[in-house]
């Protein structure tokens, strides 16, 4: 027989080291060759997870860029222009300032000339030819009102659109419901956006699910002969976390890579056109948006085989 | 010890114990009871009622995460031997010691799974895959792999099932010598020469419940034979 068997004592860095060996070798190697040898039936995983993290990424990004934009939007729609009139004696017009700036929900008045507001016109595209065809400067002077909260825009809006200083035709730049027409289309486009990467989670998590326990069913034996050796729980089961986590990791890194080049792509063409549609994205943003979908994709792998694990091995 | 699928009883009260270094044979007609009486040693299922022991642990009572600890105390032979087809021999036994104890080195456990596999008669056929070896050679790879660990109780099912009678008396002796190291071995079977011959103790078992307990050299006419 095998006979009696003498242990030795190891020193304490020798047995991590053995010990660690051990754990990569069935853990760690054995999920990498299984997951090699399981590719043709975690192909399907594969590809369904990378596309929702590549989404995801890239939905995340233009999320992001959605709210920086909503941001710029809430600052310039919390700016109200007040248009004098160009009779307007500079006494009413003092008056009209005193009082803006001694409101406690101002937080600054500044005044843009007739002059200046025709040279801002004039950058504007298609306002030139509009300046140019009238002889004189169709544009007035304004107030140009910073306001604390945008919530109180409405209620300046209505103390000073009466004021004789102010031109009775074209009194304020305010739009009512201009800013919660914006927040509503925002509002939708998160909800859409979250509903969509809701159910190509799930189909990424029921198709990883399904194929971890394609990988159970094809190594039912082998599972069971460990568990009748004497492995512990977490050794059966760990390789398939790990493979589940290589199949997330590798589809994260993918996605990460390919939404890093297409943010990328975006900030090199461009342009002040990119800039001005997606404000906030710049390279140290995308690598962090690739690193989150890498870790993302490392989360959902090893998740779904758990939740396989738990179905559908016995113990 | 009673176990019940739905409501058929496939153990029915049944009371036994083994001491170290005894061999016992579990005998009985198909459907008796033995496999599920194996299983419930080997904590692969529990008893409806009762309790299981082993080595002194509650096999009974054990979570899903404490199996393991009975299970590195009891050594398995089945019929189909349950060799993994992709490591060679000397690796399924190593295998057993590693995955119990992941302390013991690769060193160790080549050693010790060469130990094994010489005891078995195999020391040469180390480096084979178990497709290149016979019915018997895999069967004593099982064996060698069993009580590599050194367990205190070996439980074998059918371990001659698919062997020739000169190989399964081989087998046997490999079991008699296993016994006399300490271990105790509980070998379910149907090959009444073998149980004739050795004249061991042999526990019977018919629908479930146990009819008879003979000891060793004392085995006469097999019960069970009768009614199957």
């Amino acid at each position: 027989m095998a006979g009696i068997v003498v242990r030795g004592r190891f020193p304490r860095r020798r047995m991590v080291q053995v010990v660690g060996t051990n754990i990569f070798r069935y853990i760690f190697r054995g999920a990498a060759r299984n997951w090699v040898r399981n590719m043709g039936s975690t192909a399907p995983a594969l590809g369904s997870m990378t596309l929702l993290l590549f989404l995801s990424g890239v939905i995340g990004l233009s999320g992001l860029a959605l709210y920086n934009l909503e941001q710029v939007e809430a600052g310039q729609a919390s700016v109200l222009h007040v248009y004098i009139r160009d009779s307007a004696a500079s006494i009413d017009v003092d008056a009209l300032w005193d009082r803006l700036t001694q409101d406690r929900r101002v937080a600054s008045v500044a005044l843009t000339t007739k002059a200046e507001a025709l040279k801002r016109a004039q950058r504007i595209p298609g306002l030139p030819q509009l300046a140019d065809a009238s002889e004189s400067n169709p544009f007035p002077a304004s107030l140009d009102v910073q306001v604390k909260n945008i919530n109180d825009v409405a209620a300046i809006d209505a103390s000073v659109r009466n004021d004789i200083a102010v031109d009775p035709a074209y009194p304020t730049s305010y739009d009512q419901g201009a800013y919660q027409r914006i927040q509503a289309v925002l509002f939708g486009l998160a909800v859409a956006g979250l509903a969509f990467l809701a159910l190509l989670g799930f189909v990424a998590v029921t198709v990883t699910v399904n194929s971890i326990r394609a990988a159970i069913h094809s190594r039912r034996d082998e599972v069971s002969i460990m568990q009748l050796v004497g492995a512990p729980r977490w050794m059966v089961r760990g390789p398939f976390v790990v493979e589940g986590a290589i199949t997330g990791g590798i589809a994260g890194a993918v996605a990460g890579a390919v939404t890093f080049g297409l943010a990328m792509t975006g900030i090199a063409a461009g342009s002040s056109s990119f800039t001005q549609f997606a404000p906030g994205i710049t390279a140290t943003v995308a690598a962090l948006a690739a690193a989150t979908v890498f870790a993302v994709g490392l989360g959902l792998g090893s998740g779904s085989s758990l939740v396989s694990l738990r179905r559908h091995l016995e113990s | 010890m009673t176990r019940a699928y739905g409501s058929r009883l496939a153990l029915d009260d049944v009371h036994l114990a083994l001491e170290p270094g005894e061999l016992a044979f579990l005998v009985g007609p198909s459907g008796a009871g033995k496999t599920t009486l194996l299983k419930l040693i080997n904590r692969e299922i529990r008893p409806t009622q009762g309790e299981v022991w082993v080595d002194g642990i509650a096999a009974h009572s054990l979570k899903a995460s404490g199996v393991a600890g009975v299970r590195r105390r009891v050594g398995v032979v089945f019929q189909d031997y349950k060799l993994l087809p992709r490591l060679t021999a000397m690796e399924n036994v190593a295998l057993a010691l590693q995955v119990t104890d992941l302390r013991v080195s690769d060193e160790e456990a080549s050693d010790r799974a060469l130990d094994a596999l010489e005891a078995v008669g195999l020391g040469d056929r180390g480096r084979a895959f178990p497709h290149q070896l016979s019915g018997g050679q895999q069967q004593r790879v099982a064996v060698a792999r069993a009580v590599v660990a050194q367990p205190p109780l070996l439980i074998a099912d059918e371990p001659t099932g698919n062997l020739d009678l000169e190989t399964s008396w081989e087998m046997m002796d490999l079991f008699e010598d296993i016994a006399a190291f300490g271990t105790a071995v509980l070998i379910a079977t149907h090959n009444v020469e073998i149980v004739r011959r050795l004249q061991r103790r042999v526990i019977t078992l018919v629908q479930g419940r146990l009819v008879r307990d003979q000891p060793a050299g004392r085995t006469g006419r097999l019960t069970w034979l009768a009614s199957s």
